[in-house]
């Protein structure tokens, strides 16, 4: 399968597998952890390679933490690469975080102070990912549940210092940058129109949760109206991108997710009227 | 102003021990990534443990993976190894008291998760002996599939494993002494098998690249154990290749 179209796609979730493969929906393409598909074999494996045959495929990784001052995991990055050469993904993506330090991993998106330092060196990690992998990455934009004393800059700042130091491209995470808005006080609307038009090749939408006065990126629900809202406002900026809509817990039967990636495209279409 | 790798440090050390300091806004919203990671880490620990948490029940498998994390942290960002080291925790944690089965009933759910994950050989068919002289079977090596695991236990887990399977288990008396066998991939799918300890062996032998004739020796067995164990290698698709 080709390149991935202006269109919206799924998560591949080991929930769905069987019935992606009976169901055949007509869906954009799919997004798979790439971390999940690390294996030499086993049932995962056999079910992307399958799904794959009818999708075309996003490798979505969420285990580098290129932002880690440590350093870039060499065999990790190894790994990535071999699930490239098995997979043939048409977009390959990571996160704008960091997750070890001090030997130890959090198997978390850990969020970056925004300063000079921080984007340097999350910049030189996607580089050198990206001459490894022999591919430019889409860097995402994570939620967050804490800011730092130390950052200058703002958010999108110190994104557009990545994709300029970098060459890498955004996938923007609208439902994060909502998340944040409402923790931290992030100006939404000075996001979206922060960071250059050309920049953003994905976008993201999702559901999150509320956890007292925190909204936590849980990826467990439908998608609220204000960040449809606001993917409204991305498309308009950024234009027609692949959409993809994830959900992660409490995974609901094929058909609803499908019905959300559906409600995407509609969006897709009336912004730009040229959706599947 | 600290370096990035100070501040990622204090903010791990701030993620292991609440009473740490790090220089975030809000300082309790630090407390979403303390539990965040002891979840991930715990509930990996679940899936890939399902049996030794249903036997020990969810608050003494918090207390348990609390402590195994303390002792073997994660060590990757793919979260597949996070129970790699579990076994030889509990082995360490339990060793004298009555529960010591369990770190041996680990160890099989984590070569089970080996199983799962193992390449796949397209698997030779009983067929292929037909085609070669008799005198020559007995220098012939079987070459497994890479998802069979072998294991040996003093104690019986492998009962314990299969009568956790069904929705009520019955407690698996602990006098029923030692048991062995192996995990394996069928059509993708990690599987169980308990095995009799000669059959073990000569299954061991082919796995270190002995001749059929030399396993056979080794692990004792009759024409009759041969066969079947033969029989069973084809059968559970288990042969990837054969050769002198």
């Amino acid at each position: 399968m080709g390149p991935i179209p202006a269109s919206a796609g799924i998560g591949l979730r080991s929930a769905h597998h069987d019935a992606l493969l009976a169901e055949r929906p007509a869906i954009g393409f799919i997004e798979a952890h790439t971390e999940n598909y690390f294996h030499d074999g086993g049932a995962a494996m056999r079910a992307l390679l399958r799904a794959r045959a009818n999708y075309p495929l996003s490798l979505h990784g969420v285990g580098l933490g290129l932002g880690s001052a440590e350093g870039v995991d060499r065999d990790h990055l190894a790994r990535v690469k071999r699930a490239m050469r098995r997979f043939e993904p048409a977009l390959v993506s990571e996160h704008a975080c960091w997750g070890h330090a001090g030997g130890e991993h959090f198997n978390d998106l850990l969020p970056l102070p925004y300063t000079d330092e921080a984007a340097r060196l999350l910049a030189r990690h996607v580089s050198e990912a990206q001459d490894f992998l022999g591919t430019q990455l889409l860097i995402e934009n994570v939620s967050a549940y804490v800011s730092f004393e130390h950052s200058t800059l703002t958010e999108w700042e110190f994104l557009v210092a990545v994709v300029g130091e970098s060459g890498c491209a955004l996938l923007l995470d609208v439902n994060n940058v909502y998340v944040n808005a409402q923790n931290l006080g992030l100006d939404a609307e000075a996001f979206i129109t922060g960071l250059p038009p050309a920049s953003v090749r994905e976008i993201h939408v999702a559901g999150h949760a509320r956890n007292g006065a925190v909204l936590i990126d849980s990826h467990g629900s439908k998608v609220c109206e204000p960040v449809w809202e606001l993917y409204r406002r991305a498309i308009a900026r950024f234009g027609a991108l692949p959409t993809l809509v994830e959900w992660d817990n409490d995974i609901p039967p094929l058909g609803e997710l499908v019905a959300e990636a559906q409600r995407a495209d509609r969006i897709l279409e009336e912004v730009h009227g040229l959706a599947a | 102003m600290a370096s990035l790798r100070e501040l990622q440090r204090s903010f791990a050390a701030a993620l292991r021990d609440p009473a740490v300091a790090c220089a975030v806004l809000p300082p309790a919203n630090l407390a979403v990534y303390r539990n965040n990671a002891s979840i991930t880490f715990r509930e990996t620990l679940e899936r890939t443990f399902p049996v030794v948490h249903r036997r020990v029940g969810e608050d003494y498998f918090r207390q348990l993976a609390a402590h195994y994390r303390q002792r073997f942290p994660s060590r990757h960002g793919d979260l597949h190894w996070v129970g790699r080291d579990f076994a030889t925790f509990l082995h360490e944690h339990l060793a004298g008291t009555d529960y010591a089965w369990l770190a041996d009933l680990a160890q099989l759910e984590w070569l089970r998760t080996e199983s799962a994950v193992a390449a796949e050989l397209r698997p030779i068919g009983a067929e292929a002996l037909a085609s070669i002289a008799p005198e020559a079977l007995e220098r012939l090596k079987f070459g497994l599939q890479p998802s069979v695991r072998l294991f040996s236990s003093p104690f019986p887990v492998f009962s314990v494993w299969e009568a956790n399977q069904a929705e009520i288990a019955p407690p698996v008396d602990q006098s029923m002494g030692p048991e062995a066998g192996m995990t394996l991939q069928r059509r993708g799918f990690p599987e169980v098998r308990k095995l009799d300890a000669a059959a073990v062996s000569f299954l061991s032998s082919l796995q270190s690249g002995f001749t059929l004739g030399d396993a056979v020796s080794s692990a004792g067995l009759d024409g009759q154990a041969l066969t079947r164990l033969l029989a069973m290698l084809f059968a559970e698709e288990l042969v990837g290749s054969l050769g002198e």
